[in-house]
């Protein structure tokens, strides 16, 4: 499947400060295993979260062909 | 400078106490015994006020006091320390009022030698309060009454120059407008509850402050290598760098996609058009950078656009004058920031009110002359607002008297009359909870719950239950910080706050102490708004968010119902030790 990921600051040192990659991965895989494979630790407190086409869902959530994944750190302020 | 005997370093042990009535002036030592309780601005303001305002004054009347309130870490370098306090009672919605404002007026006020400068009674005319150092001087502002906040701002500083700091009201708060804020660096605000109608109320059109002295912090070596390490790890971390290059307008695609961007008065939580004004665009227009006094992140960013201009717009601000009152111009956004921050009013509350408006005059339940998406309009009301004339005489009420004058109350938003910030609760149960217990009406700065339920995957956000200790914790967190006082930018922990508490005022504060120190400041704060009355009845939430399911985004159909709410609030009272009424018990009353 393709997937297009789009990694929030700083975190888009893991796609070399672009702002998008277009991936490939199995059929199943999950947002969470996506992630992990950037080498992104997902246990840092300083990750955030995901969204989907938009939405943000739970990290277990699996990927379809053709989804817009966006990977969040954690933001504070107000 | 500072008075000898410091029981605790950082602080000037100073207090100037100006009576504008019969324009005097004394200074007395800072009350250290509260000071070790509350640690300094939002905390141990609020005792200061518990103790000197009776309860049910007037807000406006000449019984109440404005205090400028800093910290023990104001004026040091200690990252993110230059936030200034103003504590008051609230002319919108009569609870207690504690606002921070940016900029470079808390180390003027400190660097004058004094902790804490609270003003008493009112001019007899209009004018401006000089304070350079020991020496007060009260001043004429006949030719300043009736401009706006930035051209007010730009005679001080043609007349006194550049090392001062000044802190200036527009028409809002001359008008006592209950939604005015305080302007200080032209662009930054204490802005929520009609603190600058407070300003008003005393005649006080203006503040100029200089300070030519310094802060006397424990062991400054080990102190200073310290804050240089913690600036270029903790506060200088990657994770931080949004801060620099987005600022809050970071929030906006993460409040999009996490289903708590409010749309049309809060009818829904997304905007199909956000990255018409997203932080892309803004960084497309942007022409400048600005950060605050002691600052180690530098958010503040200047938009121009055509004739629009101002630094920001915060998301806050964004939200508000963008989706929710329907409209995706930017440029609109930027002239919207900038008309109210020169007219002296609140965003947040002028934007809510506004959207309120144009809601009823669709529904057809009152004609306000303005539909969502009317830019023109919009920004003309603004003024009007301001200046009390016209329509704008009644819209600068707000949201709460306003529906109860015209109905609509089942989409009025907001919490004892202060109108709700931009974080949608139906996307974030908790932050309904938060916005009703805030001890100044509906704030996000009292407990920040999005941090946790959105903008993080650690806990569902779409449940009642676990959300009385959630928001009592964030509640701690942000009481501490407020007190300290520090940019609720720099996302430090509770221990770092203890270390950098010990460093500078040489007594030892744990993780613990500063935990204590919180339980006291949000009850404190309670005490002082349950003495005016206020109680679990007050504690409220909108209707529209207990009986309508939000259609978009990831929140759609996640139906809190006033059950829901009723629970996060029992809870929430339980962890406090309260009553099933909000009712704190004298026991622990005496122990504040």
């Amino acid at each position: 499947m393709n997937i297009i990921v789009q990694p929030k600051g700083f975190l888009k040192k893991h796609i070399e400060g672009a702002t998008e990659v277009m991936m490939k991965v199995d059929a199943g895989t999950t947002a969470e295993t996506l992630v992990k494979s950037m080498g992104i630790d997902i246990e840092d407190k300083r990750f955030g979260f995901v969204a989907i086409n938009g939405h943000r869902v739970m990290i277990d959530t699996v990927l379809k062909e053709g989804d817009s994944l966006k990977i969040y750190p954690r933001i504070s302020g107000g | 400078m500072y008075k000898e005997d410091l029981k605790m370093f950082g602080y000037q042990n100073n207090v100037l106490r100006i009576n504008l009535s019969d324009k005097t002036y004394k200074t007395e030592p800072l009350n250290m015994d509260w000071a070790e309780k509350y640690i300094g601005a939002k905390g141990l303001g609020i005792r200061y006020m518990y103790d000197e305002l009776k309860p049910g004054i007037d807000p406006l009347s000449e019984e109440n006091k404005l205090m400028l309130m800093t910290g023990p870490l104001t004026g040091t370098p200690v990252p993110c320390s230059g936030k200034l306090a103003i504590i008051s009672k609230s002319p919108a919605t009569g609870t207690i009022l504690d606002c921070s404002i940016g900029g470079h007026a808390a180390l003027k006020v400190k660097y004058a030698g004094y902790d804490a400068i609270m003003f008493e009674g009112k001019l007899d005319q209009p004018g401006y309060v000089m304070i350079q150092d020991d020496k007060i001087e009260f001043c004429d502002g006949a030719e300043l009454w009736g401009k706006g906040a930035h051209e007010t701002e730009t005679l001080l500083v043609e007349k006194y120059g550049h090392d001062n700091s000044y802190m200036t009201i527009g028409p809002a708060g001359e008008n006592l407008v209950p939604m005015s804020c305080i302007n200080s660096d032209y662009y930054r605000q204490a802005g929520r509850g009609g603190i600058g109608a407070v300003m008003g109320s005393k005649n006080i059109k203006a503040l100029v402050i200089n300070g030519t002295g310094g802060v006397k912090a424990h062991d400054i070596v080990e102190t200073t290598k310290k804050i240089i390490e913690i600036a270029n790890t903790d506060c200088g971390d990657e994770e931080n760098e949004f801060i620099f290059t987005d600022g809050t307008a970071a929030f906006l695609e993460a409040c999009q996609d996490g289903g708590i961007l409010p749309n049309k008065n809060f009818s829904d939580a997304t905007d199909d058009n956000w990255v018409k004004y997203n932080s892309e665009k803004m960084q497309a227009n942007r022409f400048g950078k600005k950060g605050c006094g002691s600052c180690g992140l530098g958010c503040g960013n200047f938009t121009k656009i055509g004739d629009a201009i101002c630094e920001g717009p915060e998301y806050e601000s964004m939200a508000v004058a963008g989706p929710n009152c329907g409209i995706d111009d930017l440029e609109a956004i930027v002239k919207f920031n900038q008309i109210c921050d020169d007219m002296g009013l609140d965003t947040i509350s002028a934007g809510d009110t506004i959207c309120y408006a144009m809601e009823m005059t669709e529904k057809g339940i009152h004609d306000f002359g303005i539909k969502f998406g009317d830019k023109v309009k919009y920004l003309e009301y603004l003024e009007l607002m301001g200046r009390k004339e016209g329509i704008g005489a009644e819209l600068a009420m707000g949201v709460k008297p306003l529906a109860a004058k015209y109905g609509g109350e089942e989409f009025a938003m907001h919490v004892k009359g202060l109108e709700y910030p931009q974080y949608e609760p139906r996307g974030s149960w908790a932050t309904a909870l938060a916005y009703a217990v805030s001890d100044r009406g509906a704030c996000h700065m009292r407990a920040y719950p999005p941090n946790e339920e959105v903008f993080a995957a650690s806990c569902d956000p779409y449940t009642a239950e676990g959300k009385g200790q959630l928001v009592f914790d964030l509640a701690v967190y942000n009481a501490v910080k407020f007190s300290m006082v520090l940019c609720d930018f720099w996302p430090l922990s509770i221990e770092r706050m203890a270390e950098l508490m010990s460093l500078v005022t040489g007594k030892n504060f744990t993780e613990e102490k500063m935990n204590e120190v919180a339980v006291n400041v949000i009850n404190i704060a309670r005490a002082f708004n349950q003495r005016e009355g206020f109680n679990r009845t007050n504690d409220t939430v909108p209707k529209r968010i207990v009986t309508e399911a939000l259609q978009s985004g990831p929140a759609a159909g996640q139906n809190m119902t006033q059950a829901d709410f009723e629970s996060m609030l029992d809870q929430y009272y339980a962890v406090l030790g309260w009553s099933n009424e909000g009712i704190m018990p004298d026991s622990l009353i005496a122990t504040l």
